[in-house]
């Protein structure tokens, strides 16, 4: 030990001392056997070790191919449901339009067009198309007609085709379309 | 000088392949490593068994050894030292039935049958004793310095540290040490008050 002028100097006395009788320490005979059985029994790993490590690395390399694939087959397969799903909410929302009307449906259609159809009261009291040898124009009416285009077609006034009849009070006779 | 060659070379030897490089490594340091393993360690048979455990950890991996690093003595002190704090480690989960013999000075070499060299060897057993009590990082410091009296880069290389760190440790189980052999009554602090353990409380 030593001496530092810090270290009490017994405690480098017992250093040394101590120091002394480790120096005595040598190895048994069993532990030089035992590392002599060590290098005997020893077999070069050199050659061994590349191998085992290229087959590890093989084997990584195998792993992680098949996680790909896994990984790349679950793509494919979500990809295929979630466009399964969108036809399928597409045929659903289909169906539902044909059953339901749209939510934006008026009362009215937005394209129509409205004429004139000239009828008179027949013998039996209903209105019929206008006979053109008829002389009796006293009780001749125009028909407002409305069509549109979707199919539909509505009677949306029938006047008296004579002013002066209107003062007759036929305004209000219920038409009866044959 | 020639040793640091030699060492290089069996290091080269050992990592072709070449086993018997390692019984060159082990005629060469492994008394030195077993001084050191049986400064740290409780049993003569601890002792053994790191330095074999080194030796085997050398055998299994030559190629981590790196001579930029320092040399071949502080690259086995530090795979030593790995192994001695992993040992005590372990041993802190089990309870030693009966220690009485671990500090015997038998396994320090031949017991003295003279009287002097008994009272001699109660001494270096009270001493070992104390320094077995010592934490781990500051019986390894003692071990190093003041028992192999290798230089602080040395040291600093194995422990894997500053210089200053060494210095600094070294003084505090110096301090220590000093204060367990005082009141071993191994030490009389009254008449020569030391210096070395100034500030420590």
């Amino acid at each position: 030990m030593t001496n530092h002028p810090e270290t009490h100097p017994q405690l480098a006395h017992l250093s040394n001392q101590y120091a002394r009788d480790l120096a005595q320490v040598a190895p048994s005979p069993d532990l030089d056997a035992r590392v002599a059985d060590l290098v005997a029994t020893h077999r070069p790993v050199a050659a061994a070790a590349p191998a085992r490590r290229s087959r590890r690395l093989g084997l990584y390399a195998a792993a992680a191919g098949i996680a790909v694939v896994a990984i790349g087959v679950g793509i494919l397969i979500g990809m295929q449901m979630e466009h399964a799903r969108k036809i399928a909410a597409r045929n659903a929302a289909s169906e539902r339009d044909a059953v339901w009307p749209p939510a934006d449906l008026t009362m009215w259609p937005t394209d129509s067009v409205s004429f004139k159809v000239p009828a008179e009261y027949s013998a039996q009291g209903t209105l019929v198309a206008v006979d053109p040898d008829s002389k009796n124009t006293s009780a001749r009416y125009w028909i407002d007609v409305v069509v549109a285009n979707d199919g539909t077609f509505r009677i949306e006034r029938i006047v008296p085709a004579d002013p002066a009849q209107k003062k007759g009070g036929h305004d209000g006779v219920a038409p009866q379309v044959q | 000088m020639n040793n640091v060659c030699d060492d290089s070379e069996c290091m080269t030897r050992l990592a072709a392949g070449d086993a018997t490089a390692l019984r060159d490594l082990y005629q060469r340091h492994g008394r030195a490593l077993l001084r050191f393993s049986s400064a740290m360690c409780r049993s003569r048979q601890a002792a053994e068994d790191m330095v074999h455990d080194t030796f085997v950890a050398l055998l299994h991996e030559p190629v981590s050894f790196d001579a930029a690093r320092g040399s071949v003595f502080g690259y086995l002190c530090g795979v030593l030292r790995h192994r001695v704090s992993r040992h005590f480690r372990q041993q802190r989960r089990w309870v030693a039935l009966d220690t009485e013999n671990d500090a015997s000075p038998a396994h320090l070499g031949d017991a003295a049958s003279p009287a002097d060299e008994i009272a001699r060897s109660e001494i270096t057993v009270a001493f070992r004793r104390a320094m077995l009590e010592l934490p781990l990082p500051h019986r390894e410091v003692i071990a190093l310095c003041d028992l192999e009296e290798l230089p602080y880069t040395t040291v600093a290389g194995i422990l894997d540290c500053p210089v200053g760190t060494v210095r600094s440790r070294l003084h505090r189980a110096r301090a220590l040490l000093t204060i367990r052999l005082a009141s071993l009554e191994l030490i009389d602090l009254q008449t020569e008050p030391p210096m070395a353990h100034r500030g420590l409380t």
